[in-house]
């Protein structure tokens, strides 16, 4: 039999919708299981990056080991991984997913499944994972636990008895819950006596220890000694330390069979041990890796650059740090006219690269610019060549093109019926496709109150990427009164009628202000770029034609007139200081800006393309 | 000792009947009973001066606020003659008063003229009395006229008057008809302000919340060509951005803040500029009065302090609140944004001999753009603003603070 304990450990990570509660009933299990004190306990104890705090939102999953004694005295080892539930991160998720055989699934009782509830649990049941579903927030008011209760029951499958209700507010449920836990989620297969066999679920950088890689073993056992090798990679290195998190890293002699924790390896980058690979033992290697993941893709991109042109290598260095934390930040070295040397990053969506550039100015300290978001372009040459290009500005001459080719997008939407026209009519102007219309349902009633309007239903769509990115998610809440919910994932490249939208400031085109359009947009969209930079771009010594263009046309044009006066009228009572503190603030707002030709343009107006109404 | 050369002397009078809506004066209303007090506070804080420099020369008093008409004349008298006590104030030295033009009696003119008091400055601001109402002022058009007469009648021939333009809703007629009824009064020198929206003013707050119209730029710039060529043909030079004189009638006073001489500043929140320090003083009129006057009963002893030493004079004075080096550097960009502000700029020797450096040695590819750009000139030694310069004066000043 076993040498380890693996009959007395579960392990399952906690998915949900945005905000249905993770990290919240994740502080409840760790309290309930004793495993941090109540004078350490804050709100959300995983979500440790400041940016997290601050959010309210979970950005990277979360590992910690409890342990729990059950109802027959029975002490268990729980690992529990907590995952963010925005879109952008649901990579975090798939690969928590691999690391457990159970999932708690968290729904609002307030809300009812939304579109991420749909996509999380179509991962868990493709990891073949066994679902607990919980309805949590029970606590509150409006909370409707046997409405939503049901829909679960009916959307999923479920028998009544094995949903749980519970509040991760109060605690109440929690006891509960701990024991479905043990009773309902596989103990971890694999086999002990085997080579180590251990899946990298997620690395770290640590300026002391190198790569910490997180690690779920799946067959055999990694010792705090000994060297370790990366199978698909490669590498090699000497072990520094093995442990577990608690939810502070704790050490341990070794991490067994079906156990959850950390190794660090002292390599130098996450690329020597990335996420998805296989840890074996270099004394007594496994002869095949574990299947990992698929590697990411960024879907979105844009140009950073430092404010201040010297920076450069500051910014360079800082996302080298960020990128040894953050696998699926992409970054190339660019160049823009108007903006100096920068690089071009490749995002999981708009959250990833908010809080990229938010990382890198706060925790690095560079100032930045974001050029406006772009998604990445498959572009048909004459010649029967493909490239992938990244930036509007890298495009070829259109007469070398012969086709465009866009990412489209698998859309899922569930919205109260009564909203279902107005979306319809969003996803209609953003060139969407419609596929498929389901009321929620359970029995023979549909889901929610019997009045038709309140009824829930699930929608989908194919549409272009980049018509999602800028404001479709505000819109969705706008029209819908924030009730729709959205998911998405990538299907596929498709030709398109697309065009290079320019822009010239006095008469010189700015590359950072390019975008790629759908040509039945250009003009709308051309004309309210020259006027959102008519209102940004000051007046100038001279008079600034603002124009859009399409290749040599020009489809939109706005003056912005002289500069006549500016002078300040008067010093009195001998205050030099004041005067001279305006006009040092002046110089300063002018560095500030990038110069084009002989134009000053502020920095906003690099990104006020991302606000124009559509 | 320091040896302060001959300086200008800057009077602080914080007190004004009402306060209006687009000052940001460090200057109060309803505080007239600290009047008395203030009086005493402001005469120890000369005397110390007085006593800390030596007795310097003084080559220009300036009474200014604030409302220094508002203050009863005999303190004025009074503070005149502390003045007179501690520092060398030249026979011929030019000595303003700024008033509002509701303040005069003859009496009160004559007290002035008495204390050594030889320019008024009256604060018109506009004939236009609608506009006058929007501004908060107290006066009409017709008691700045009056005003006027009664000054020249009691005996002065210096008298400048301050206006306004770029006023909420204020018409180019308008602003031209203004500048006409001033101009029939022939007065000496004319300041002309463009109306800025000062930051914590109603005026800012009203505009910034739709509740009064946002002036507007260009047609303030419309205002300033007119009132420049007017001036012209009236005779009178435009000698700096906003002061236009009779030959020989400029602003001595001022003359020295352009040209980056030193001076002392006495009074709540008055700055002072000595050697390569500027200094200011405390805001609060009511923290002014109460440390001159505890300050060992206004006795200062100096025994002990070297007075070689500006930076121990400065700790000296109660009431300094804030000091600032002017390095090389600073007072180079300095003198060119204040000396360039007059017409005849700024004397490329003079420059030098005092930073060792011409303009164009310390700001070669600077000047050499502003030159380009048509807003600045040399010739004859000076450095100076074209026209166009002149009113686009901050695009040329803020360079020198790159
Ligand atoms: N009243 C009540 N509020 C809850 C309950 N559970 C969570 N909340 C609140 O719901 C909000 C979101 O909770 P989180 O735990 O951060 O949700 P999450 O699912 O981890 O969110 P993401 O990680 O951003 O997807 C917080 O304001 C919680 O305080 C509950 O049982 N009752
Ligand atoms: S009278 Fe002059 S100093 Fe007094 S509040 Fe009015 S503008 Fe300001
Ligand atoms: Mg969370």
């Amino acid at each position: 039999m076993s040498s380890d304990h693996a009959d007395d450990i579960r392990n399952f990570c906690i998915i949900a919708h945005i905000d249905h509660g993770k990290s919240t009933l994740a502080d409840r299990l760790l309290q309930a299981t004793n495993t941090v004190d109540a004078r350490d306990m804050v709100e959300q104890v995983l979500d440790s990056m400041d940016l997290e705090r601050e959010r309210g939102i979970t950005i990277k999953a979360q590992a910690v080991r409890m342990s729990y004694t059950a109802a027959d005295g029975q002490v268990y080892q729980l690992n529990l991984i907590d995952t963010p539930g925005h879109v952008d991160f649901s990579y975090e998720v798939s690969r928590s997913l691999a690391a457990c055989e159970g999932a708690l699934l968290i729904v609002d009782a307030t809300q009812g499944i939304q579109a991420q509830t749909l996509a999380n649990v179509y991962l868990a049941m493709g990891h073949d994972l066994e679902i607990i579903p919980v309805v949590n927030k029970i606590d509150l008011d409006i909370a409707e636990p046997e409405r939503v209760s049901l829909e679960v029951q009916q959307a999923f499958g479920f028998n009544a008895d094995e949903v749980h209700m519970v509040s991760a507010k109060s605690g109440q449920g929690i006891d509960e819950l701990l024991q479905s836990i043990v009773d309902r989620v596989p103990s971890p297969k694999g086999e002990s006596d085997s080579p180590l066999r251990a899946l990298i679920f997620d690395s770290k950088y640590d300026p002391y220890k190198g790569v910490v890689a997180y690690v779920r073993v799946l067959d055999g056992e990694v010792s705090s000694r000994g060297k370790i090798r990366v199978m698909s990679a490669d590498k090699e290195s000497e072990i520094l330390e093995v442990g577990y998190f608690q939810p502070g890293p704790t050490k341990s002699t070794s991490l067994k069979r079906g156990e959850v924790g950390y190794v660090a390896t002292g390599l130098k980058s996450v690329g020597d041990a990335p996420v998805g690979d296989t840890l074996t033992m270099a004394a007594r290697p496994a002869s095949e890796p574990l299947t990992g993941y698929e590697t990411l893709k960024p879907m979105v991109f844009a140009g950073l650059y430092p404010a201040d042109g010297e920076e450069y290598l500051a910014l360079r260095e800082a996302l080298e740090k960020l990128q040894l934390n953050d696998a699926a930040l992409t970054f190339t070295p660019e160049s823009s006219l108007a903006l100096g040397t920068g690089f071009r990053c490749g995002f999981l969506g708009l959250l990833h690269m908010d809080i990229v550039q938010e990382r890198l100015e706060r925790e690095y300290d560079v100032d930045l610019l974001a050029t406006s978001p772009s998604v990445a372009y498959n572009i048909l040459l004459t010649d029967g060549s493909e490239i992938e290009i990244e930036s509007p500005a890298k495009l070829p001459q259109p007469q070398r093109i012969e086709d465009y080719r866009e990412p489209w997008l698998d859309l899922s939407i569930i919205t109260p019926a009564a909203y279902i026209g107005p979306i319809m009519e969003l996803v209609q102007t953003r060139r969407g496709i419609f596929n498929k219309m389901e009321y929620l349902q359970y029995g023979n009633s549909i889901v929610g109150a019997g009045d038709g309007g309140d009824a829930r239903v699930l929608l989908e769509y194919e549409v272009p990427l980049a018509e999602v990115l800028m404001d479709f998610y505000d819109q969705l809440k706008a029209k819908t009164s924030g009730y729709a919910s959205m998911d998405y994932s990538f299907s596929g490249y498709r030709s398109g009628d697309l065009v290079k939208l320019d822009i010239l400031v006095a008469g010189e085109p700015v590359d950072a202000l390019s975008i790629m359009i759908h040509r039945s947009e250009a003009a709308r969209q051309g004309r309210a770029l020259v006027d959102k930079l008519k209102e940004l771009i000051p007046r100038q010594m001279f008079e600034v034609p603002i124009q859009a263009a399409i290749g040599n046309r020009i489809i939109a044009r706005e003056n912005i007139r002289a500069l006549r006066k500016n002078v300040l009228a008067k010093c009195y009572g001998g205050d030099v200081s004041r005067k001279r503190k305006l006009l040092e603030k002046q110089a300063e707002g002018k560095k500030r800006m990038k110069r084009v030709g002989t134009v000053e343009i502020p920095q906003e107006a690099f990104l006020s393309i991302l606000k124009v109404e559509r | 000792m320091f040896s302060a050369p001959s300086i200008a002397l800057y009077i602080h009078i914080p007190f004004c009947e009402t306060k209006c809506p687009y000052c940001d004066f460090n200057t109060y209303s309803q505080i007239e009973p600290l009047m008395p007090g203030y009086v005493v506070a402001l005469i120890r804080e000369i005397e110390l001066w007085g006593d800390l420099l030596n007795h310097p020369t003084v080559r220009t008093v300036f009474f200014g606020g604030g409302t220094p008409s508002y203050l009863p004349s005999q303190d004025i008298s009074q503070i005149m003659q502390s003045a007179n006590r501690s520092f060398k104030i030249e026979t011929e030295a030019e000595v303003t008063l700024e008033s509002n033009p509701g303040d005069f009696t003859s009496d009160k003119l004559t007290t002035y003229l008495e204390s050594g008091i030889n320019r008024l400055s009256i604060g018109v601001q506009t004939f236009d009395d609608q506009l006058l109402g929007v501004l908060g002022r107290r006066h009409t058009a017709q008691d700045a006229v009056d005003a006027y007469r009664m000054a020249q009648d009691a005996g002065f021939d210096n008298i400048s008057i301050d206006l306004m333009y770029g006023l909420p809703d204020q018409t180019l007629e308008g602003w031209k008809s203004t500048l006409k009824k001033a101009l029939e009064l022939q007065p000496p020198h004319i300041s002309m302000y463009c109306l800025t929206l000062e930051e914590g003013t109603p005026f800012e707050a009203w505009v910034r919340l739709g509740k009064m119209s946002d002036p507007n730029p260009d047609l303030a710039a419309d205002m300033y060509e007119a009132t420049q060529d007017t001036m012209r043909d009236a005779g009178y030079r435009h000698y700096e951005i906003s002061n236009w004189a009779l030959e020989g009638l400029e602003s001595r006073h001022n003359l020295i803040y352009w040209r980056t001489e030193p001076y002392i500043g006495v009074g709540p929140g008055a700055h002072s500029y000595l050697g390569d320090t500027r200094f200011a003083n405390l805001k609060q009129p009511r923290e002014y009065i109460s440390r001159l006057t505890n300050a060992a009963d206004g006795k200062f002893d100096l025994d002990n302090v070297n007075l070689d030493d500006l930076k121990m004079i400065i700790d000296i004075v109660p009431v300094v609140d804030t000091t600032e080096h002017i390095d090389r550097r600073l007072a180079m960009a300095e003198t060119l944004m204040m000396g360039l502000r007059l017409d005849d700029g700024i004397s490329i020797p003079d420059f030098n001999a005092r930073f060792n450096q011409t303009p164009n040695e310390a700001y070669e590819s600077i000047i050499a753009d502003l030159t380009n750009l048509g807003l600045l000139k040399t010739s004859n030694d000076r450095l100076f603003l074209t026209p166009r310069g002149r009113i686009l004066g901050n695009e040329v000043f803020s360079r020198f603070f790159e």
